[in-house]
Formats: C-alpha cells, structure tokens, sequence
C-alpha cells in the first residue's frame, strides 16, 4: 500500500477536472441568477460561495473516496461478491433506510393528500442528508457531532423553507434567532458545568428568580440600570453559593442545584410577595432600553436586529476563542478530561468548578433580566422550559455529559437545531404536546449518532 | 439512617403538635392514601438507581402520568374495568416502557440521563395527546380507595405488599448482582454477572412498581390528570436522596426511600398546618430545597459522626426516638381538650414564657390548668434529664480524647466551666416563681 500523503494529493487530472466542473457549476448559477432576476451583488455573493464550497468538498472529501477505492481494489479478490460486501458492511444503514422507505409508503397509501411534490422533494433531501452524513461522517475524525449537527441544521431548513410557507423569510429567521439567544445564553453555564462533568439544575430557577427580583427592584425605585447590575451580581453570587455547596458533593451535583434552584425560586417569591396582596406577581414598568434590548422589533444602532442576538454573538465569539486560548479555558478541559493529573500540574480543582457555577448563575441571570425585557413583565415561571432545553442543547451539540468534551461552540449547534425544530414544528402546525414528544423522540437518535459509550467489554 | 430517622420523629411530633387529628383513623388513612404514590415512586426509582451509571430516571412521574391517563381512558371508552385486566394493562405499560429504556441503555449504549431526558419529554408529550386535559373517570371498584376513612385501606396493603416483595427480592442472588453491577460494573463484568440481563431486569423491576404508584395516584385522585404525575419526578428524587441512597448506584435501601418519601410528605403537611396564606407554595419549596440540600450536606458530616460513635445501632435509635414521639403523641391526642380554630401567630419578642418556649411557636391548642401545672412540675424533671445525657456525653468523649493534645484543653474547660455554673445556681437560693407575664396572644384574647 502507498504512504497516506501520495493518496491524499490529487492527481493533475483530477484537479483539472474539478476545476473545469466548478467552473462550469459556477457559471451555471450565474446565469440562472440573470434568467431569474436577482439583484447582481447577490450573484456575485452565491456564485463566490458555490464555487468556494465546491472546491472544498473537491480537494477535502474526494481523497477520502480515492483511498477507499483503492483500499477495495487492493481487497482479497476471493471474498464475497461486491454487492454482497456491500451488504454485510452498510446492513444497518439500509435497512434502515428500507424502513424509512417502508413508512413513507404507508403514509403516501393511507393519509389523504400526502403524496404531493413538496413532500417527495423534502423527503429526497432527507435521504440526501441521511446518506451523505452516513458516507461522510466518519471521516471527521474530530467534530463529529459538530459536522452532523450542521448536517441536520441544513437539512431541517432546507426542508421547512420548501414546506412552510415564510419559513426562511427575514422576520421567522429573526425571530427564531431572537429565541435561540435567550436558549445560548442559558446553555453558557451548562456548557460549563458539563465540561468538568457536573450539571445544574438551577438554572431555570435563577432565570425566574432575577426575572421577577429585577422587576420588584425596580418598582421599589431602584434606578433600572443599578438593579440590572444587582441581578447580575446576585445571580453570579448565586452561583458560587451553587459551586461551593455542590463541590464536595460532585457526584450528586445534580440533586444539590436542584435544592438549590428550589430554595432560591421559593425564596425570592417570599421576599417581593411580602407587603403585596398578590402572592408572586410582581408589576411594575419595563424601562424603555431593556424592552429595545430583547424585543422583537428591537434595534441595534439603527439596524432592525434585536441587540441581543448581537449580544449572544459576542458572548460566542468570546467563549468559543477563551475556552481554545485561554488558560482557564484549557485549564477547564484539563479538569473536566482527567482530575487526577491536572491537581498534579497544580490545577485548583475547587477555583474553577465554583467559577464554572458562577458563571451558570451569572448567564442565568442575564438571560432572566433580558427575558424581562422581552416579555415586559415578571413571572417566576419564565425558566421552566430551560430546565431540559438547556441540557438538550449541550447533549444534542455534542458535549460530553461526563466532561472534558465538547465546547460553546457546539452548544450553539445545538442551540439552533432544536430552535429550527421547534420553529419547524410549529409551521406544520402541530400542537405543543406533540412538538415535545417529537422532541423527546429525536435526542436520542441525535445523541446515538455520535456519544454513544463503549462497551464494557473495552473498558475493562 | 441517622438522618432520614431523626428528621421523620422530630417532623412527626411537630405534625402531632400541631394537628392531633393526623393520628386518628380518618388521619392515618388519608395520610396513607397521599403518601402511598409518592413512597411507591420512590421505590420505582431506587430499583433503577441502584443499577449503577447514574441512572435516575428522570421520565417516572411522566410515567406515572402516562399509566394513570391510559387506565382513565379505558374506563372512559368503556373497554374493561375488571380489577386484574386493570393491573395487568398497568404493569404491562411500566415494565414495557422501562423494558425499552433498558434496551436503550444496553443495547445502544446511551447515558441513561439522556435516555430519561428524551423519556421524560416523549410521555409527557403523549400524555396530553391521551388525555388534554384533568377528568375522566377511574373504575367502579376503586372509588372506595380514596376515601381514606380507615386504617387499612387499599393503597396500605398495596404498599405493605411492594415493601414485601422488595425485601422478599433482597433475599435473591439476583439482588447481589445488582448491587454488585451498581458499585462497580467492571468487576461484576469480570466476574461473570450477567449485566445485560440484570440491568434489564432491574429496570423492569422498577415500571412495576411505576405501574403500582400509577394505580395509587388513580386512586387518590380517583380521575386522569395528564400533567400532575410529572410532579412526582422531583419529588421522588428527593425523597430517595433523603433516604440517603446513593445516586451513583450501589447503595440505596427499602426503609430509607419509605422514610424520605414519608419525610417529604410530613413537610408538606406541617407546612400546611402553619397557614402562610398566599405564599404557602413558596414556603413549601423553600423547605423543601433547604432540607434537600442540607440532608445533602450532613451525609458529609456523616463519617465524622460515626468515628466517634461506633457502635450505633439505627434501630435502637430508632426505638428511643420512637417512644418519646409516642409519648408526645399521647400527650397531644389525650390531654387537648379544646383546639384553638384560630392561627396562634409565632410570638418570638417580648418576655420569655417558660411553657411558650417548651412548645414553642408550635402548640395550636390551648391546655387546660391540670395540664399546665402537670407541665411545669414536669420541667425540671425534663432538663435534669437532658442535662445528664450531655454531661454523660460530654465526660466519655474527654475521657477518650483527654489525652490528645488538641481536644484536651477544650474539653477541660467546657467542663469546668459547667461544674461551677452548676455551683453558682446551687449557692443562689431559688428566685420565688412568678406569674407568668400575659403573653401577647393572652393579651390579644
């Protein structure tokens, strides 16, 4: 067999093959774009990326065919057939995909109405997406999660835009964003916490908790500005409180910030229903900048995107560089990989799982703040759904509930695929109860694909 | 033990303080009825718990929920209603679901949070799809059940059943593997368990006690309710921490999940004594995270404790605990003439009123004059007493530690320092009683 390298350059042939085919796909694309209308910045702008992605999938996945190829040709000629060898390697795929096949048979034969061009297309895409993520995944040796998350992003957006009517229009797009930054901010501190294998539960607590202790600040005339601050802080304290009761429990990490979370939403129902005769709700009036900073209809600059997608796109854009570059980021890895060997180079065990906590507390606490802003008024419930969403996120993104895998940047992965779900859902025009059960239904699929253990047999 | 046991009698009394008719038949009965989903709960989860790889089964109360709306809708629709078709469905559905969980778990080797987190999504979807909302109705035959009007009803021989039958499965090797699976699942492995087939059956152990508290919470609310079962997933998971199992898996006992699941609902009812009006909920879940957490934190304690009493026997403990609760039950049912309807406010300032202070904000009754000076002559006996197991504690631990250097002058001066307060109370002639000073309620009546 050759070394690796050779067969991983192309031949001369080959890439003057790819670049006339690019070219031509290219040129392609230019020319539908005339025929059709669009403004001429935008096809300068699709033609670039068509032609950017072609090549990459060219020079990056073509080798990888190549090898395989020349793998099979190199095989012992005297095994079973090809077709059979095929089979045996591909059986749960396609049997799989038989069943999926199967399925859409019955539903085309028995629902009324099922079988229409759309659908067949959506279900082409899919089977497109299945099989191209199956064929290709497994040589993403590393983000593996990361590139099949995106695989199902595209797929599920691909699908709704040509299903539902104003699916990809400029207003869902912001608003699914709009809703998927509340979710990424929430999941920071899950993230986190995951990260050195710990989770926390109370989260949803501490969002409800600042969402109604900011409102009750500022009826008590606290100048808005300062009781944002006082949310913040108190929610950050919350947090190390979590860390420091929980670190020498870690096992059960899980059931302390449950404790937690109950103590603190209970708590701060006690302090703002003292001295009102409305036991919980708080009222009061939403200063103008914060409603600006969440709402919907909100503006950064003069530019009609909701500040907080802004914000939360800062907040990646640091969490995913600090947790590569930094040395608390590589430090957190560090613990969350293997505790033993990192207190042997000196690593406080104890400083970074309560910093971990604190920053949960501190993200809960702003998404809590900024939650009142979007929905201008204070309810102790508003968290609840972040209680399993958060966690699904970080799951369905790929970060390892055991720690030392993963990262922000996967999260937000995450993030966006169960925010399109829920959008997708929601235009074909399925009920709550059901979206949850497709939810529930579709995690662990998702989590199968790529977090899947190894046998006991291999650990011993 | 220590803790779930002390936390139990001193709820208990407070309970009985505060509500004497808890321990009368209707009382005890209702008690039963409420408590009964919660403790069966808990032992649904402690089965899957002690198999190991953090397995807590966050989808049960959704569960719970999915049995209780399929039984009410085929009672609704009229399908069957008699009594062993009905246990049967329900076991079928519990140890069916925990079935394919466990093939999950196996099989495609996912954390079983996961597994339980797409669980608990999944059923808490379906429910609503069966049943959209509360009502419906439960069989002819159950209708009896939650009433509560007697000692035995129904749900208590359910229970007393299911605790048989786990401590009858204790007995079993298939419990040793289990356990043995739980603490460590590599040398079970090595040694030849079978862990397929007992992680498989440990979870189908658990659907069925799942369906058992289905069952009871039909009966308590004797209706279909699609979202309520949820509840019991946090719950049942404190209750089981309470009754100090392990959520690493391993370690986890019948008794215990009973007494955190029974602790639980004391909280609740004795928080319910005190009417906190609007912020009731909130109270209740205040309590319920602080003694969580703190339940949580005394296990830390725990092996510091059990260094200096070694040989400490939880159910002599429970024994002594017993009969003092016993006596204060005594006490509360018989010697209560009248109870007061009004709420008796908490008096914290103001003069300290010896008979306040020993029942403390607590006593919702008012006692009569024979009673009261009963108590009072009483008092010195109760100290004396107390003061006797301390000073009794107190000279074993320094004479057992006196010689450390750390421990010794510490303890010396404790000593001393009550040798001669008990001296000066001796040379001081004892102050003539005087009446008590009208207490704020006195003076509000």
């Amino acid at each position: 067999m050759m070394p690796l390298e050779q067969t991983r350059t192309l031949s001369l042939a080959t890439r003057l093959l790819g670049l006339i085919i690019g070219t031509v796909l290219t040129l392609l694309s230019v020319i539908f774009g005339f025929v059709q209308g669009v403004a001429v910045p935008a096809i300068i702008l699709y033609a670039l990326a068509t032609m950017a992605l072609f090549f990459w999938g060219w020079k990056f996945i073509l080798p990888h065919f190549l090898i395989e190829a020349e793998q099979d040709a190199e095989a012992d000629v005297t095994g079973p057939g090809p077709f059979r060898r095929v089979w045996i390697r591909f059986m749960p795929s396609l049997l799989g995909l038989g069943a999926i096949l199967i399925v859409f048979f019955i539903l085309a034969v028995s629902v009324e109405g099922f079988l229409n061009g759309w659908i067949v297309a959506s279900l082409i895409i899919l089977l497109a997406i299945i099989v191209g993520t199956r064929a290709i995944g497994p040589l993403f040796e590393t983000n593996r999660s990361a590139f099949i998350g995106i695989m199902v992003l595209i797929g599920l957006f691909a699908v709704g835009a040509m299903n539902i009517e104003g699916f990809s229009s400029g207003y869902n797009i912001r608003s699914m964003l709009l809703f998927a930054a509340f979710l990424g901010m929430a999941s920071v501190g899950q993230t986190l916490v995951a990260l050195l294998g710990g989770l926390d539960l109370s989260i949803p607590s501490v969002i409800g908790a600042s969402n109604v202790g900011m409102l009750y600040l500022i009826s008590q005339g606290v100048p808005p500005w300062l009781a944002f601050c006082c949310v913040l802080v108190i929610g950050a304290l919350l947090g190390v409180m979590n860390g420091l009761l929980s670190f020498r429990l870690q096992g059960q990490a899980l059931i302390v910030t449950l404790g937690t979370g109950f103590m603190i939403a209970g708590g701060v129902q006690i302090i703002t229903s003292i001295g009102t005769a409305y036991g919980g709700n708080v009222f009061g009036t939403v200063p103008g900048w914060l409603s600006n900073l969440a709402a919907m209809n909100g503006q950064t600059f003069g530019i009609p995107i909701p500040p907080v997608i802004v914000i939360w796109v800062l907040i990646t854009i640091l969490l995913v560089v600090g947790l590569r570059m930094t040395v608390y980021g590589r430090y957190l890895y560090a613990l969350g990989v293997n505790r033993i060997s990192a207190k042997r180079v000196m690593i406080s065990e104890m400083k970074y799982w309560v910093m971990a906590y604190a920053v949960s507390g501190f993200f809960s606490a702003l998404t809590g703040a900024l939650l009142l802003g979007w929905s201008g008024g204070g309810f102790i419930g508003v968290g609840d759904q972040y209680l399993f969403l958060t966690l699904a996120a970080v799951v369905v993104g790929g970060t390892s509930l055991m720690g030392g895998q993963g990262g922000y940047g996967f999260t937000v992965i995450g993030v966006l695929v169960l925010q399109v779900l829920t959008s997708f859902l929601v235009g074909i025009g399925l009920d709550y109860e059901w979206q949850q059960f497709i939810f529930g239904l579709l995690i662990l699929p998702m989590v199968a694909l790529y977090a899947r253990s190894p046998h006991i047999r291999t650990q011993i | 033990m220590i803790v779930p046991i002390s936390l139990f009698f001193i709820l208990f009394t407070i309970a009985v303080i505060r509500s004497p008719s808890l321990v009368s038949a209707s009382g005890i009965g209702s008690a039963t009825i409420v408590a009964a989903p919660l403790i069966l709960a808990t032992y649904a989860l402690m089965a899957s718990v002690i198999a190991g790889r953090g397995t807590v089964d966050l989808s049960i109360g959704p569960l719970i929920g999915f049995i209780n709306v399929t039984m009410v809708q085929v009672v609704t629709n009229g399908y069957f209603t008699n009594p062993f078709a009905f246990f049967a469905l329900a076991f079928l559905l519990g140890a069916g679901y925990q079935l394919i969980f466990a093939l999950i778990v196996v099989y495609v080797r996912v954390q079983p949070i996961i597994v339980s987190l797409s669980g608990f999504l999944a059923l808490s979807g379906i429910n609503l799809v069966i049943l959209p909302r509360p009502g419906g109705l439960s069989p002819e035959w159950m209708s009896t059940w939650g009433m509560g009007r007697s000692v035995f009803s129904p749900p208590l021989v359910v229970l007393a059943l299911a605790t048989l039958a786990w401590l009858l499965f204790t007995r079993t090797a298939f419990y040793t593997h289990l356990r043995l699976m739980g603490s460590d699942e590599r040398a079970a492995y090595t040694s030849g368990v079978p862990i397929t087939v007992v992680r498989i059956g440990a979870h189908m152990i658990s659907g069925l006690f799942a369906a058992l508290a289905a069952i009871c919470f039909t009966a308590l609310i004797s209706s279909g309710d699609p979202s309520q079962g949820t509840t019991y997933t946090l719950i049942a998971v404190t209750a089981l921490v309470l009754g100090g199992a392990s959520l690493a898996g391993g370690r986890a006992g019948v008794f215990g999940s009973a007494l955190g699941a029974l602790n639980l609902y004391l909280i609740t009812f004795v928080l319910a004594t005190f009417s906190f009006g609007a912020v009731q909920s909130f109270v209740t879940d205040l309590a319920y995270g602080t003694i969580l957490v703190t339940s949580l934190l005394l296990t830390l304690v725990l092996p510091l404790i059990q260094r200096y009493a070694r040989s400490f026997s939880p159910l002599l403990y429970f024994v002594a605990l017993g009969v003092v609760v016993l006596g204060v039950t005594l006490h509360s049912v018989f010697d209560y003439g009248t109870l007061s309807a009004a709420f008796v406010p908490p008096v914290f300032p103001g003069p300290l009123d010896l008979s306040q202070a020993m029942t403390g904000p607590f006593e919702v009754a008012t006692v009569d004059a024979a009673t009261d000076g009963l108590r009072m002559a009483a008092t010195p006996l109760i100290w004396g007493v107390l003061i006797a197991i301390a000073l009794a504690a107190l000279v074993r631990v320094a004479f057992t530690y006196g010689r450390t250097r750390d421990m010794a002058p510490a303890i010396f001066l404790l000593i001393g320092l009550i040798v001669l307060g008990a001296a000066y109370s001796i040379s001081r002639d004892a102050p003539p009683a005087a009446a008590p000073p009208p207490t704020a309620v006195e003076a509000m009546q």
